[in-house]
């Protein structure tokens, strides 16, 4: 019975060891004691620092405040028609740039994944874009959408699909600017798509190809499954990176933009610019939540998809 | 230290660095006001200029095209106070819209400032931003009548406006002439004459950035300052006194979708740039922004002689109005700066005649300083609308930018060939929305 009962107290007195096996110094945590005030001083803290900002009413700049409590987010989600505009436009722009961005970016990465003289010039190429600014980009695609003097009206016209007002159109204009978003970035993801593809031993190819198996079958049944863990760090980035795609709208359309082209980042700038930095705060807290709430789904969807 | 109390020791760490971090910016009205509260006991007065000035300041403003002069200014200004020096701190405009206020209510940046006319003077005067300069001599310098958008309710001078811009078309008087025109038409009829028989030409009447909603909306301007019942009419929407589907204001719409075949092929996702090139090449005849563009028409290659037009809407004896203005760059002292003294006597330097007219001409902006000459052609040419009956430019009464969205927005619908009454009111439910209280 002694032994018995004393047995708790062991286990609770004895330390559980660690799996590395490896007991780290208590000076160590002075290392990263730095970087824990820095993230907390930065990141932690003004991120509840707009929590609190959202349950008042601060315009940003007065001394003054009032607590408001739920009003803000009540607010926004019963009686505000541009939040509401904005936040499809988001998911619109978002869903479309995810699938189209990591389509593309996957596609140019197995075609350039061997390294050839070719291969690395058109590397180069599919990557310049993303060593521009956001700015600059919108600067050349102002004209390259002018339905006076841009290329792309005559071009569609040509194929009897010009004659549009692109960025102007509701429901159309939001696609329009997804696809400056891919060619923006669709190069940088390659390089990412490229990195793991060079991961796949070589071997796996030549053992399916010795067993007859054909080019499609070859990427259906090696290539995808061992690049998915790549395609989930790029849909996640990707989907991040459009949720915030604020300076190219800016660059774009002005503030705040048109409705067609209004997104969560410019209507949350737009709050900001109005002295309205409590709803404006409502407004990224709610953000906030939708990107985590898109990204979780993301994952959950892509595992299942890795499993099957 | 046990491996558990560390641990209790760093989150407790943790939490109270961020509890202090997170702390609000002030109190709560409950409490009573903080100190440095927006103005209640009034603006502060600014010292007399000091001479001679001595110190760096910043002078904060969004016009970057108007380095080089200002430039020049600046080395005139510290060649008369060899102890000075003013640091250019510019921001693209649509930034310094939004992020100003709270950067020169810091300090550091903007002993000198400007502000637009509208929402963000009116932000930075409750923010108690700008110094009072109703006591300065120099402000008696500028022509009365201009430097009243530079004053708050009690009619202080806190802001004085650099600029006279006029935010009406711009008109190439060579194709006016070429339709027949020998001056603008007087009333709506004969401005919808005008824009058939420049369309006759083969050219855009207008080139109108739909697709651009900063430039979009300055044409509304001109529509709505002989339609609407008073010249208020945007502070009074904004208040609920008058709605957007108003008579008057359904008028403007409905004049507005008959202006959209005259408009450019695909004005609605054009932005300003486009349409200044196309103006500049002769392919319109009018470029609906305003003066502000002539530099860069000009820039552009644009060789015919330029003129000022709006539109009448209505009955030509019925007309109010015959163009647009904005007294705006409302430069100010900041109450933050540690330099008043060498700020104001910045801002008493940029009032001299001699040194608004180096500013007009260098930038081709007509100036609110009396006395100046104009030598610019274009300023020369567009001179005689100092003196026209023109409307301090409506769409900066709004004080709310998405309520003047809305608005503007469904000038824009309209021209897509939304219904005018469909667009009022989606446009009035945003007002609704956002109107306060």
């Amino acid at each position: 019975m002694t032994a018995v009962a004393d047995a708790p107290a062991a286990a609770t007195t004895q330390r559980r060891p660690r799996a590395s096996g490896v007991r780290p110094a208590r000076t160590l945590w002075l290392f990263a004691a730095p970087a824990l005030a820095v993230y907390t001083y930065f990141f932690a803290a003004p991120a509840l620092q707009t929590v609190l900002y959202s349950v008042t009413d601060w315009d940003g700049y007065s001394a003054e405040f009032s607590w408001v409590g739920l009003d803000n987010y009540v607010g926004l989600t019963t009686a505000d028609d541009q939040f509401r505009n904005a936040a499809l436009n988001s998911l619109q722009f978002t869903f479309v740039v995810a699938i189209a961005q990591t389509l593309l970016s996957l596609g140019l990465a197995v075609l350039l994944t061997r390294t050839t003289r070719a291969s690395t010039v058109l590397r180069a190429v599919f990557f310049f874009p993303a060593i521009l600014s956001s700015v600059a980009v919108a600067f050349v695609w102002k004209f390259v959408f002018d339905p006076e003097l841009g290329p792309l009206d005559p071009a569609l016209s040509a194929i009897g699909l010009g004659g549009s007002g692109y960025l102007a159109e509701p429901g159309t204009a939001i696609l329009w600017l997804a696809v400056v978003q891919v060619w923006a970035h669709a190069g940088q993801l390659m390089v990412v798509f490229i990195a793991g593809l060079q991961q796949i031993p070589e071997m796996y190819y030549e053992a399916a190809k010795v067993d007859g198996a054909s080019r499609w079958q070859r990427f259906r049944y090696i290539t995808l499954p061992l690049v998915a863990p790549t395609a989930l760090i790029v849909v996640a980035y990707t989907t991040v990176q459009s949720f915030k795609a604020f300076d190219l709208v800016l660059g774009l359309a002005g503030n705040p933009p048109n409705p067609p082209l209004d997104i969560l980042a410019t209507r949350i700038y737009a709050g900001f610019a109005d002295s309205r930095f409590g709803y404006a705060a409502a407004e990224s807290v709610l953000f906030l939540v939708l990107i985590a709430l898109v990204t979780w789904l993301q994952r959950r969807a892509i595992s299942r998809g890795a499993d099957a | 230290m046990s491996r558990l109390s560390r641990r209790h020791f760093l989150a407790g760490t943790a939490a109270a660095g961020l509890l202090a971090g997170c702390a609000l910016p002030g109190t709560t009205r409950a409490g009573g006001a903080a100190p440095g509260g927006g103005g209640a006991s009034g603006p502060a007065l600014v010292p007399a200029p000091a001479r001679p000035a001595s110190g760096e300041i910043s002078f904060a403003h969004w016009r970057g095209e108007d380095r080089a002069v200002l430039d020049g200014i600046i080395a005139a200004f510290v060649a008369e106070n060899p102890g000075a020096a003013v640091r250019q701190d510019i921001s693209p405009s649509s930034d310094y819209q939004s992020t100003a206020l709270l950067r020169i209510r810091r300090g550091g940046t903007g002993d000198v400032f400007t502000a637009f006319r509208g929402a963000q003077f009116v932000d930075m005067v409750d923010a108690g931003l700008y110094g009072d300069l109703s006591a300065q001599p120099f402000t008696d310098g500028y022509l009365p009548r201009l430097v009243r958008s530079g004053r708050d309710a009690q009619g202080n001078q806190l802001g004085l406006p650099y600029q006279y811009v006029f935010n009406m078309p711009l008109v190439n008087t060579d194709l006016l002439a070429a339709a027949g025109a020998s001056s603008a038409p007087a009333d709506w009829d004969g401005f919808l004459a005008l824009c058939e028989s420049l369309r006759g030409l083969g050219i855009a009447p207008i080139a109108w950035p739909g697709g651009e909603p900063a430039n979009a909306g300055q044409l509304l301007n001109a529509m709505v300052m002989n339609n609407a019942p008073t010249d208020d009419m945007f502070t009074a929407i904004e208040a609920g006194t008058a709605r957007v589907t108003d008579d008057w204001f359904l008028t403007t719409l409905r004049q507005y979708a008959q202006l959209a075949p005259y408009f450019q092929d695909g004005a609605l996702g054009a932005s300003s740039e486009p349409c200044q090139q196309v103006f500049a090449s002769g392919g319109a005849a009018m470029l609906a922004t305003g003066s502000f563009h002539l530099t860069a028409v000009r820039t552009l290659g644009a060789a015919f002689p330029i003129d000022l037009i709006a539109p009448i809407t209505v009955d030509a004896g019925a007309a109010r109005h015959q163009g647009v203005a904005n007294a705006t760059f409302l430069v100010g002292v900041s109450t933050s700066s540690e330099k008043q003294d060498a700020a104001v006597a910045f801002v008493e330097f940029l009032s001299r005649p001699e040194v608004a007219s180096r500013y007009a001409n260098g930038t081709v902006q007509h100036s609110t300083v009396a006395g100046v000459e104009y030598t610019d052609p274009d300023l020369r040419a567009t001179a005689r609308w100092l003196d026209a009956p023109v409307i301090l430019a409506p769409r900066f009464q709004f004080e709310n930018l998405d309520i003047r969205s809305a608005v503007e927005n469904a000038c824009v619908e309209v021209v897509r060939g939304v219904p005018p009454e469909q667009a009022a009111e989606s446009a009035q439910t945003v007002v609704d929305q956002r109107r306060p209280g």
